[in-house]
């Protein structure tokens, strides 16, 4: 795994983001190739499955790391660096977002709403599942589960970007793996 | 003894985030304590969710949606670079420019699906030895040694035999005429399919780590070693010869200690577990019982001639007995348990009656020491085979 990271880290690295920093634009698409999945996917599950706000906060996102990016100076892991901004501005557009919804309503969840016809298949109707009550963590449970599940990161590299200590985000992963076990004990069938 | 409990370690304990010495603490205290065992057991339940978690697609327009954005911020942004090149200057520069996308993409693909795959999990396989013979994974003979991957069965003939190296958590010993199926392996469960044959296996690893899958039943290992046939028609023999095996189908579950055995019967499920001292009439009468469904009218005599042949430690097969009779018959079952280790505070005969499960939990801690010293073998065990690894890591 660390060797995989430092050979993606060495791609980004070397070819990719000193271009970025001189304002090459060609690179700047292959370094939003790289992490436009990865983004977004974050974005999704932070908005409830949302994902027209999970549209607009990725573009916020790489318009931001186009300016932005001049500053990395490398002291930290770039990956370390972007997730950082990922996440903050996740919990950013949520806490603006939040001022215009009524006490006690949370973020709306449109992953239900949609019947695709692939849901009859058993696999997608527990990951749909998973996705939701993922997305019904709080914050600081489903951000360390989204670096841990979604960018395969490790606690250390978790630890680094949220800003806290390695014992904190076992802690959090702990408890969202606890979480999700609870609400969904019932598909125990279907995983184990 | 008492150990601190391991709750708030069990999700980096599953995760390899531990050092090999906390690593080690943790699987020590999961043999010993059954409430950290079913927080072991929760947090495995929430890996596996949230391993469906899937990486969705950015939608495919997010580029040209961004195009224009990026070049407005561009027209802005101070110049560092003595070449600024536009977004699109020639055909080559296109072409080059996907070819680049494309060969990063993939690269990224790959080494996406290998960093996401932990360092404990090498290629989603087993090593196989040969032992005698020449063993077969799929279609292929093996020599020396051998892979055996995610689906893929290994087959003994009459003459071969075979061992298999469970990742850093035990050994399965393949005896011959026996066919086996690697089905799962991964941090949290590793799992063989036994279609038939025999197989031994000596696992040091925590609870429920490792399965078998049989036609009758799945046994999923509580450390340490036993072994498990399957005959022709599916029907198999487990035999534990040290800490606890559990055989379960359905909602019926059998908990086998080490002396002990069990049998199962395709579309009955596990039989009822039986130490394989007890005496023949014993053995014979609880098979009549588990699997003989014709004989409802003799069922009474039968049970009286096994609970005439129950000895103090017997009381392994009468326990899980109380679940698998009604009526008189469980009152009889209760009467004989009793007679051996009366029921401790807040077990009444009404609540076991009606299979309370707290009460019948609570039973089954008073009888567990004359089944077996549980805590001291299986730690005992515990700590010889992590000298064991420590030292084979050593070297």
């Amino acid at each position: 795994m660390e060797q995989a990271a430092a050979m993606t880290q060495q791609i980004i690295d070397g070819r990719v983001i000193v271009a970025c920093q001189q304002g090459d634009s060609e690179a700047f698409r292959l370094l939003f190739e790289a992490y436009k999945d990865k983004v977004f996917s974050i974005a999704v599950y932070s908005f409830g499955g949302d994902r027209s706000v999970a549209d607009d906060v990725t573009q916020q996102i790489f318009l931001k790391l186009f300016t932005a990016i001049r500053k990395f100076r490398g002291e930290a892991e770039f990956t370390t660096w972007l997730y950082r901004m990922v996440v903050n501005a996740c919990l950013d557009e949520r806490r603006r977002r939040r001022r215009f919804l009524p006490w006690g309503e949370t973020m709306p969840s449109k992953i239900g709403e949609k019947k695709p016809q692939e849901k009859q298949y058993a696999r997608l109707e527990i990951a749909e599942a998973v996705r939701v009550a993922i997305s019904e963590l709080k914050p600081k449970f489903r951000l360390p589960i989204l670096l841990k599940y979604v960018e395969g990161m490790s606690y250390e590299e978790i630890a680094n970007v949220m800003g806290c200590a390695k014992g904190t985000v076992a802690s959090r992963l702990n408890r969202g793996h606890s979480e999700l076990a609870r609400r969904l004990a019932h598909l125990r069938g279907e995983v184990s | 003894m008492f150990s601190k409990h391991v709750t708030k370690d069990l999700s980096a304990y599953c995760q390899g985030e531990l050092t090999s010495e906390e690593s080690r603490q943790v699987a020590e205290h999961l043999i010993s304590c059954t409430k950290c065992r079913e927080k072991f057991e929760e947090i495995k339940l929430g890996i596996k969710l949230a391993e469906q978690l899937p990486q969705l697609s950015a939608p495919s327009d997010l580029w040209q949606q961004l195009r224009p954005l990026l070049e407005n911020q561009q027209d802005v942004r101070p110049q560092t670079a003595t070449r600024t090149k536009s977004f699109v200057t020639s055909w080559q520069t296109q072409f080059a420019t996907i070819a680049t996308i494309v060969l990063v993409i993939t690269s990224l693909g790959i080494l996406w699906r290998y960093r996401s795959r932990p360092a404990s999990v090498p290629q989603g396989s087993w090593e196989v030895a040969r032992v005698d013979g020449t063993p077969k994974i799929g279609a292929t003979g093996i020599s020396n040694k051998g892979n055996l991957a995610v689906g893929q069965w290994l087959e003994t003939d009459a003459n071969s035999r075979a061992q298999i190296a469970v990742e850093s958590i035990g050994q399965v010993e393949i005896d011959p005429n026996t066919r086996v199926r690697l089905l799962q392996t991964q941090p949290t469960e590793h799992r063989l399919e036994l279609a038939h044959g025999k197989m031994s296996a000596r696992i040091w690893a925590p609870p429920r780590l490792f399965f078998v899958d049989t036609p009758s039943a799945v046994a999923a290992d509580l450390g340490c070693a036993y072994t498990l046939e399957v005959d022709d028609a599916g029907a198999s023999l487990l035999r534990v010869t040290a800490g606890w095996v559990a055989l379960e189908l359905k909602d019926r579950e059998s908990m086998v200690p080490a002396g002990a055995a069990c049998q199962t019967r395709r579309g009955i499920g596990p039989g009822t577990p039986y130490f394989e001292d007890a005496s023949e009439n014993f053995r014979q009468s609880l098979a009549k019982i588990d699997f003989d469904q014709n004989m409802p009218a003799t069922r009474r005599a039968t049970l009286d001639a096994l609970i005439a042949e129950s000895r103090k430690r017997d009381t392994l097969t009468l326990w899980h007995l109380l679940a698998r009779v009604e009526g008189n018959d469980r009152v009889r079952v209760y009467e004989a348990i009793a007679g051996f280790v009366p029921p401790p505070e807040g077990v009444s005969r009404e609540g076991v009656m009606q299979l309370d499960q707290q009460m019948l939990q609570l039973w089954r801690d008073k009888l567990e020491p004359s089944w077996s010293d549980r805590t001291a073998v299986s730690k005992a065990m515990a700590e010889a085979f992590w000298r064991l690894r420590t030292g084979s890591e050593e070297r």
